[in-house]
């Protein structure tokens, strides 16, 4: 075999840089394996973490609300399913796309697509968003249908709020709204912060919802659930270590029955319309208290609003539209409208007139004015009442009668005897906030305008003014509620809403005598009584049944001082005032007369006169309340009773539940 | 009748099967049988869609090994240009008739079988730089007028297949062509003066944008993989989990959750490392790079011990392109190489990829048969005329 000598040079030189080849790529091979052990021994538990991180995702579980019933067990807050689509920011790509294809399932209003994309920018792509919600199940099952083919988009079965009578109760439940952006900068801890951010997360915004937040909110659970690349749920592990916990339940003193009742008597217009027009709203407030125990039996307030609205999420138009009426829908007006108690304070100046001396057979003559200071001060009646005592003087309301006792009495006396019978303070009801009203006494007066020293001094006019009620004098229905259940007990009944918790029916506190001689407080509730049994001022307003026997004190208490035409020098009419200048209308009773279970307030918002609206509004009330008497029934309690199910009470009660609803 | 081929038939069939090199095909049928069975576990445990086609496959691919190693290495010699310019011919073709997928025309539809010009071109490049260097005398080696031509040969796939836009294919093109031109010998001059060229053109062709955005961006995520884990990155972040998390023994077969649970893409193709890695572990990974060294050793060992230069060029070469796809295979879903669609030689799923690597180790084969065989030729007047 021959070997050509050009092939041998060739070959050596082949041979050395095949070599040198195979050595660089012995080389990178090894450096490959170095990778290797990097990869899978030194970093190997790092990795193993991520890979688990890719597996499994916690998830929290929003804990169901605490169902909240009122005093017979009947649900006025409760969950129901809710059925919604979450969008997945980070995992969608183009939200506006993603909401596009989901108009094409389901219908999604504007402001829905809107609200999502204000959602995303806030910049929290991990976090699911809510699009649409409350679905029906038929558009449930569509977009389950075709959720897979959008990446990002989410279909949930999850629980929201219900407020089954919606405006009835919704000053005393409140009602729950996602949390804000300020609430999560507020909490400090991670873990709630975590929750906070859960698309079906609610938090407490008004009410029993927001001031008993922390016991019905309940404890959130963790889920692991394993999932692929697309975020597409493989499956789930719950952890038992850590399941959800439903918050606790809480029960009211409330009857919803009776609280539907009144704010269907309050809405009912006062004035008849005129021909095609419709009847003016009313803006009113009543309390029903049992006397016994202070319960609360009904807080109603209208015009309200739905707390539905307000856990979906209310417009912007709707909040200025809720937020600007001149009636205001917003306030709960048995705690928060503060009013001048009017006629019906003449009950604790005659109390305090008898603590000062006087006894009930004071006579005074009304003429119809008396001249004090430098002015006429005219009663109600312009001809006057005639001579007449104390039990008369309630009975018919005469204002000469305490103008004569007013500049007699000292304005401290008539404060200290206003503050014991409930005045002048705040109760701690634990639901939402509370006006104190105003008690005027000379120490008040002082405090009050301490920045214009002349003002301070108390002057006797200012006491005329307030043994009617009238003036400085400031109170809220429930305090009101508060004063008849004292006048009619003798004993210092406090109030109150939550009747059960977590741990079972709270027993009321046994309430001490009021330091008020009883014998005073007959003659007031002689007075009382004869203002609707004995042809009084609310002769109009006596029960249906001669046993349930109502006592009572209307109020009319002024917005604007005496109007006169300035022509003829006459009073206006109040009906021919403009509506914000009428005077307010109050009445206070308790039932029955010989055996008080029942106290009650009631304020028409420029009603014109406690006797012609107020009075049969709370008659109207006292008659469901007495037809019921809720006091005698037995109440609910957890440990014994089941909770009655919104299912039965539409189909035995279907007229008065739905006659609740708008 | 060549007197060779004659004293071969005399031999039988028997022994011209038994002068086979059989380790080769072993080693072969090693990494291809994990092929299956990682095909196998990415389908979730199921012969389909991959695990049967990529067996059947590599049967007939080695049949084809055989048949060409049987075949002497002179007839492969007289067929190397032709199938050069055959391949060439290909490539130009796919632009006109090439099926377009995932962006790019490099696939021409062949009733069913995708055919994939550029994977074949590796190999006909080689065959047609061993013969071009085959019958040059070894001082032209270096003479830049002689370097004229085999820089053509490979410019021309190069720039084809770049266009297609298959930069990875290209550049493993380019990358073949050089180093058949250094095993023949180029003076370390005129190697250095190519290299400073090479990376001026490089610098040219990013300041004119001839690379397309998504070439750059994979490069770039290739340096910097966590800066952007959900864009170009994805990929190879979560293809180092799956590596990582499998540490030393592995999740056991079929026990991958990376790839089971698709966090990863094209795992029966370019990624099917990661999987390997998962459920292998370290123990696995590197058996499979020993099996790679051993193949790339063994045709190292066949190309020193031919005596023409044909076989040695061609031999080293397809070692080399082999050793040139596994590198970056490995390198790229550990995050040492870009991401550049390049698949794991017989391992991935891919029928294209499969046939040249096995084309081309029948070549080995036929270089092993006939490595005593210097000149190829039964006349002597061709030597005499290179003399």
């Amino acid at each position: 075999m021959r070997v050509e000598p050009f092939d041998t040079q060739r070959h050596m030189i082949f041979s050395r840089r095949a070599t040198l080849f195979t050595g660089g790529a012995v080389l990178l091979f090894a450096g490959l394996g170095g990778r290797l052990y990097q990869l899978q021994v030194r970093d190997y538990q790092q990795y193993r973490g991520l890979a688990d991180d890719n597996r499994f995702n916690q998830r929290v579980i929003v804990p169901m609300r605490g169902e909240i019933y009122d005093r017979f067990g009947v649900p006025l807050a409760t969950n129901r399913q809710n059925f919604r689509v979450l969008l997945i920011p980070e995992e969608a790509g183009s939200i506006a796309d993603a909401l596009e294809h989901l108009g094409d399932i389901i219908t999604i209003s504007d402001a829905q697509k809107q609200k999502a994309l204000r959602e995303a920018r806030r910049g929290r792509a991990f976090t699911p968003i809510e699009v649409a919600s409350n679905l029906t199940w038929d558009e449930f099952t569509k977009v389950n249908f075709e959720l897979p083919n959008f990446p990002g988009l989410r279909s949930e079965a999850g629980n929201t709020r219900n407020y089954p009578w919606q405006d009835a109760t919704a000053f005393v439940v409140g009602y729950v709204g996602a949390p804000s952006e300020n609430d999560l900068q507020q909490e400090e801890d991670e873990a709630t912060r975590l929750l906070y951010r859960q698309p079906g997360f609610r938090l407490g915004r008004a009410g029993i919802e927001r001031h008993h937040d922390e016991v019905l909110r309940g404890q959130a659970g963790s889920l692991t659930v394993q999932v692929n690349a697309h975020g597409r749920v493989i499956e789930e592990y719950p952890n038992d270590g850590d399941r959800p916990v439903q918050g606790q339940p809480l029960g009211l003193t409330i009857d919803s029955e009776l609280q539907i009742e009144a704010k269907r008597v309050l809405a009912e217009p006062f004035i008849e319309p005129a021909e095609g027009e419709k009847p003016e709203p009313v803006s009113a407030s009543a309390v029903v208290m049992e006397i016994e125990t202070g319960d609360i039996l009904v807080m109603a307030s209208v015009p309200a609003f739905d707390p539905n609205e307000f856990n979906v999420g209310v417009s912007a138009a709707r909040w200025r539209e809720l937020n600007n009426s001149p009636l205001n829908p917003l306030l709960n007006k048995t705690l928060n409208g503060v009013y001048p108690p009017g006629s019906t304070f003449k009950l604790i100046t005659a109390l305090a007139a008898q603590e000062a001396g006087f006894k009930p057979n004071y006579r005074v003559n009304c003429s119809g004015k008396i001249w004090f200071g430098n002015r006429f001060f005219e009663c109600w009646k312009p001809g006057g009442h005639g001579t007449m005592d104390m039990r008369d003087s309630i009975k018919h309301s005469c204002d000469t009668y305490y103008w004569n006792l007013a500049q007699q009495l000292d304005i401290d006396l008539i404060a200290d005897v206003s503050r014991r019978l409930g005045l002048g303070q705040t109760y701690d009801l634990g639901l939402g906030t509370q006006q104190q009203g105003i008690v005027p006494s000379r120490e008040w007066k002082q405090r009050y305008f301490r920045s214009t020293p002349e003002q301070q001094t108390w002057f006797p006019g200012d006491t005329l003014s307030a043994a009617i009620g009238q003036g400085y004098v400031a109170s809220t229905p429930l305090q009101l509620a508060v004063m008849t259940a004292r006048i009619a007990s003798g004993r210092e009944i406090v109030p109150r809403i939550v009747r059960v918790n977590g741990t079972g029916v709270i027993p009321p506190a046994p309430r001490s005598s009021l330091a008020v001689n009883d014998d005073h407080m007959q003659i007031i509730r002689e007075g009382m009584d004869a203002v609707v049994n004995q042809w009084g001022t609310a002769s109009r307003s006596r029960l249906e049944k001669p046993e349930w026997r109502m006592a009572g004190k209307t109020g009319t208490s002024q917005v604007v001082t005496l109007q006169r035409d300035p022509v003829t020098g006459k009073r206006i009419r109040n009906e021919d005032l403009p509506r914000e200048m009428r005077d307010h209308a109050l009445f206070v009773s308790y039932a029955p007369y010989d055996n008080p279970r029942y106290a009650c307030a009631v304020v028409v918002e420029h009603g014109m006169g406690g006797s012609s609206t107020a009075g049969p509004k709370a008659r109207d009330i006292m008659n469901a309340v007495m037809a019921k008497d809720p006091a005698l029934r037995r109440a609910y309690d957890p440990s014994r009773d089941k909770p009655v199910k919104l299912s039965d009470i539409s189909r035995s009660a279907g007229q008065s539940v739905s006659g609740g609803m708008p | 009748m060549s007197t060779l081929v004659m004293m071969d038939s005399r031999h039988g069939v028997r022994a011209r099967l038994a002068a086979l090199n059989w380790w080769l095909v072993v080693i072969l049928t090693l990494i291809a049988a994990i092929g299956v069975a990682t095909l196998y576990s990415v389908a979730e445990g199921a012969w389909d869609p991959w695990a049967r086609q990529h067996a059947l496959r590599y049967l007939f691919a080695l049949a084809l090994l055989i048949g060409i190693g049987l075949t002497p290495l002179r007839f492969w010699l007289s067929m190397a240009y032709p199938a050069y310019f055959g391949v060439l011919v290909l490539l130009v073709l796919v632009p006109f008739i090439g099926e377009v997928n995932m962006g790019a025309r490099r696939w021409i539809d062949l009733g069913g079988f995708q055919l994939q010009p550029s994977e074949y071109m590796k190999v006909a490049l080689v065959m047609a730089l061993a013969r071009y260097y085959h019958g040059l005398e070894f001082k032209k080696v270096s003479n830049p007028i002689y370097l004229f031509m085999p820089l053509m040969m490979i410019g021309a796939p190069v720039g084809l297949v770049f266009m297609q836009p298959d930069l990875g294919t290209a550049l493993l093109i380019g990358a073949i062509g050089l180093a058949v031109i250094m095993l023949a010998g180029l003076s370390w001059r005129m190697t250095t003066l190519g290299a400073i060229l090479a990376v001026i053109g490089v610098i040219g062709a990013i300041r004119f944008d001839l690379l397309k955005a998504y070439q750059i961006n994979r490069i770039t995520a290739f340096l910097d993989p966590e800066s952007d884990p959900l864009g170009s990155g994805y990929h190879l972040a979560q293809s180092k989990i799956a590596i990582g998390s499998g540490g030393v023994s592995g999740k056991g077969f079929m026990g991958g959750t990376q790839s089971q649970l698709e966090f990863l893409p094209e795992m029966q193709t370019d990624f099917i490392f990661t999987i390997f890695g998962e459920e292998f572990g370290l123990v696995g990974a590197l058996g499979l790079l020993v099996l790679y060294l051993a193949l790339f050793i063994m045709a190292t060992n066949i190309a020193m011990k031919a005596k023409s230069h044909f076989g040695r060029l061609m031999s080293m070469g397809i070692g080399l392109n082999l050793i040139l796809y596994v590198l970056v295979n490995i390198g790229m879903v550990m995050g040492l190489a870009p991401v550049v669609g390049v698949p794991l030689p017989l391992v991935s799923h891919g029928g294209n990829v499969m046939i040249a690597i096995m084309a081309g180790f029948g070549l080995v084969m036929s270089t092993w048969v006939c490595r005593n065989q210097d000149t190829l030729r039964t006349s002597t007047s061709y030597y005499g005329s290179i003399n």
